[in-house]
């Protein structure tokens, strides 16, 4: 993938995830909330390993075994089914971001302004 | 019908292998726990988790007696993890660490995936990285 290609795929996750609409009712369980916004992403898989991978994430972040964004979008793809394209690596770590550890999401605005236009 | 049942495999089940019951990768592994446990952690993460997890819940003696031990079988050379494999799989009560916590080597020993993972990517980690053991959610706080 060029550059500038996974440039955009970068942008294309950060800000689709940004903008996910929050749903109006609150459900008692974040990681069914959370693996119906993957699908609405087309990302599948056990909904208990997409969110085990997602907190994980979180904790990478706070133990700093992965630094920013980069590293936690790197970590995701290794661990997302085959395939995967590296947008929807990015989508998962925003919604992971939004549903676990939403102190972490600033991460992401970072990477949306290092973004050349 | 007595014959066939005399053909059975010429392994006994109680023998060990050269994969069984510690998978092979890890009888020759040359990385250090820390290493293993680094790499362990980026290439099978939930595994990784719920031992730690698992680790956490055990009270501080048999946690600092289970990293004293793993510790131990990695100081062994082949031959002498080898053999610790074939004492272990003839002797339910050889190590002792497991009657104070059963699955207390299972992110070293169970898994042949886990270990082939791991055990492909650890000689790129730091060799001394205590950190490893500090993990989970329901990690104990500091004294």
């Amino acid at each position: 993938m060029t550059g500038r290609r996974v440039r955009t795929a970068i942008l294309a996750g950060v800000f689709g995830a940004l903008v996910v609409v929050v749903p109006t009712v609150a459900h008692a369980d974040p990681d069914t909330d959370f693996a119906n916004a993957l699908h609405s992403h087309g990302i599948y898989g056990q909904k208990d390993y997409n969110a085990w991978i997602a907190k994980i994430a979180c904790e990478r972040l706070d133990r700093g075994v992965d630094k920013n964004a980069y590293d936690s979008a790197k970590f995701v793809a290794m661990q997302l089914q085959k395939g995967s394209t590296t947008e929807q690596a990015w989508q998962f770590v925003a919604l992971a971001f939004q549903t676990y550890c939403p102190d972490k999401q600033v991460l992401l605005r970072q990477v949306a302004e290092q973004q050349p236009n | 019908m007595v014959a066939s049942l005399a053909a059975a495999p010429g392994i006994a089940s109680a023998d060990a292998t050269d994969d069984y019951p510690i998978p092979n990768r890890m009888l020759k592994t040359t990385c250090t726990v820390d290493q293993y446990m680094a790499a362990a952690r980026d290439t099978s993460p939930i595994y990784y988790q719920r031992y730690m997890i698992d680790y956490n819940n055990r009270p501080v003696d048999v946690e600092n007696a289970a990293r004293d031990r793993i510790y131990w079988f990695f100081s062994l050379d082949y031959a002498g993890r080898r053999q610790y494999s074939e004492d272990t799989a003839t002797n339910v009560y050889y190590e002792q660490m497991a009657t104070h916590w059963g699955n207390w080597a299972k992110l070293f020993f169970n898994n042949k995936g886990v270990v082939a993972h791991a055990t492909d990517v650890c000689m790129n980690y730091p060799p001394v990285d205590p950190t490893v053991w500090n993990w989970g959610p329901n990690e104990r706080p500091p004294a």
